[in-house]
């Protein structure tokens, strides 16, 4: 275990961001930390790497506390998107995270399996977007670190740069690296996580491999208007408005065959998506039952 | 202490600041610029030039000192370059270091471009003699206002960071005689001078220009003054930072 959370509590001004989280990362492992935007996955991130301390419960680094400088040597991070400082190169950036690491790659090779060596001497804020996650990224990787830590490695990016950056993320876990990321895209954590945790205002709703969640969250709306609904199989959640019914399933063609089969009467038949957003929440309302 | 680390740190403070003409130019073309116009035309005798020029140098140095730390500092707070900083495995201690040296390299250039500009335009005559003494009293009076502006950028938000620091400054460096004698000063600032920080620092300045001895009382107000911006900055710091985490 590299990392481990126990059991805890952060309040941000009047906001209980946490409230009793628990979650462990184990050495080789890529964790995904899912959740929709306000679950806390920031905040236990914030703690993770030493920058704030809980209000209760332990946090331990590599068997230390990440608040100890040296307990963060074993660890990289990504910096937030819009954060780079106002008057420096890509090249020098690169060179202040290395300078704090004992056995770190080049600075050349950090350019180049990022796809920044034609950037190396632009002004940081002259990069677009994907170019400055690509070195956010590229930073967290500079210290040769055991852990990872990124914190949305891929929003806002497209499809290929998203690709790009999954394949560096992929090889540094070849090589042994452990990495904990965050992201609100089910897909990234189903192409990339061996484990998901699932954390939703402030606590850890649901853990799994990543077709367990996908089972559990990964939903659909099949609506239809009918006189009476049939019985039917997998079906999480039901809502009725007048005739037209709104069943939940996480397997929408089981449903609509079975819908068929039964002979009922019905129209208007739609299936729709859940957003991971929606499908979190009705969880954690225990209107769907995870 | 390692040194690569404090290197890195301080490289990339002065690369900032030397990126930055905002903040270059006028730290240090500015105290010059006053000094040609308002002092050096009247600056007829050695000792008239060298009380000047001291004087200047300390406001030179003011200059840096004060919204290098006050400005850029109270700009980096909110700063989420700063978050990721602090996670990186080194104590803050580094960055603060890396801080002080780019201080004090910048000041250190800005009194000696004000020498320069002396030297060309007045009778300028300080012995080498003196100079271990002036280095001395610009270095703690230096400390000092790095400090006073280290305590400003952690007590107000970053926007009113520049005009408070501005409304802080020029009014310290008049009263406290930078600009001219103080018996040129009007009557009633002429009172209050003596109890301000800018003040003391310049009556350690001019025994030191002149080679007069020194008079303890204002290196032990100048100690005070700097004490009492230390642990202030230190409180300013903690109420901040139970306020953001």
């Amino acid at each position: 275990m590299i990392a481990e959370v126990q059991n805890v509590y952060k309040k941000l001004g009047r906001v209980q961001a946490l409230a009793g989280v628990s979650l462990e990362v184990n050495e080789g492992e890529l964790l995904a930390l899912l959740g929709p935007n306000g679950a806390g996955k920031t905040t236990l991130v914030s703690l993770l790497v030493g920058l704030r301390a809980p209000d209760a419960g332990r946090i331990s680094l590599g068997g230390g506390d990440p608040r100890q400088p040296s307990s963060r040597r074993i660890l990289g991070v990504t910096p937030q998107n819009t954060g780079f400082p106002p008057a420096l190169r890509v090249h020098e950036v690169i060179d202040l995270a290395r300078a704090h690491y004992p056995n770190p790659p080049g600075t050349e090779e950090i350019l180049r399996r990022f796809d920044l060596a034609d950037l190396a001497k632009r002004n940081v804020n002259a990069l677009s977007g994907g170019q400055a996650r690509r070195l956010a990224v590229a930073l967290a990787f500079s210290g040769s670190p055991r852990l990872a830590v990124l914190d949305e490695p891929t929003t806002g990016l497209d499809v290929e740069s998203r690709r790009a950056l999954w394949e560096q993320i992929v090889r540094f876990k070849r090589e042994g690296g452990t990495v904990l990321l965050t992201t609100h895209y089910l897909e990234e954590a189903e192409a990339l996580a061996d484990r998901v945790v699932v954390l939703a205002r402030g606590r850890v709703l649901t853990e799994g491999s990543p077709d367990e969640i996908k089972r559990r969250v990964g939903l659909r709306r099949v609506r239809f208007a009918a006189a009476t609904l049939p019985d039917l199989s997998g079906v999480k959640k039901v809502e009725r408005e007048g005739d037209r019914y709104t069943l939940w399933t996480a397997n929408a063609d089981a449903l609509v065959r079975e819908l068929v089969l039964s002979g009922a009467e019905f129209s208007d038949l739609e299936v729709l998506p859940v957003s991971l957003e929606e499908a979190f929440l009705a969880v954690l309302d225990g209107e769907v039952s995870a | 202490m390692n040194l690569r680390l404090l290197l890195a740190h301080t490289k990339v403070e002065l690369l900032t600041l030397l990126r930055s003409p905002g903040f270059l130019i006028p730290t240090m073309l500015f105290p010059s610029m006053f000094f040609l116009m308002f002092a050096a035309p009247n600056l007829k005798s050695s000792l008239a030039a060298n009380f000047s020029t001291g004087s200047f140098m300390a406001f030179a140095v003011f200059t840096v000192t004060f919204f290098q730390f006050g400005v850029g500092i109270a700009n980096e707070r909110d700063n989420p370059w700063s978050s990721y900083v602090r996670t990186l495995p080194a104590s803050p201690l580094y960055r603060s270091l890396g801080k002080v040296l780019t201080a004090s390299i910048l000041a250190l250039a800005a009194a000696l471009f004000l020498v320069i500009t002396a030297h060309f335009s007045t009778p300028l005559d300080l012995p080498l003699s003196r100079w271990p003494r002036i280095f001395l009293a610009l270095a703690g009076g230096g400390l000092m206002m790095g400090l006073l502006g280290t305590l400003l950028a952690y007590l107000v938000s970053p926007k009113a960071a520049l005009p408070l620091a501005n409304l802080i400054y020029l009014p310290l460096a008049f009263m406290g005689g930078m600009w001219m004698p103080p018996q040129l000063l009007p009557q009633l600032v002429q009172k209050l001078s003596p109890y301000l920080p800018s003040r003391q620092w310049m009556e350690v300045v001019w025994p030191a220009v002149s080679g007069d001895p020194w008079k303890a009382q204002h290196w032990l107000a100048l100690a005070g003054f700097t004490v009492a911006f230390a642990l202030l900055t230190v409180w300013a710091q903690r109420r901040d930072e139970s306020i953001r985490f």
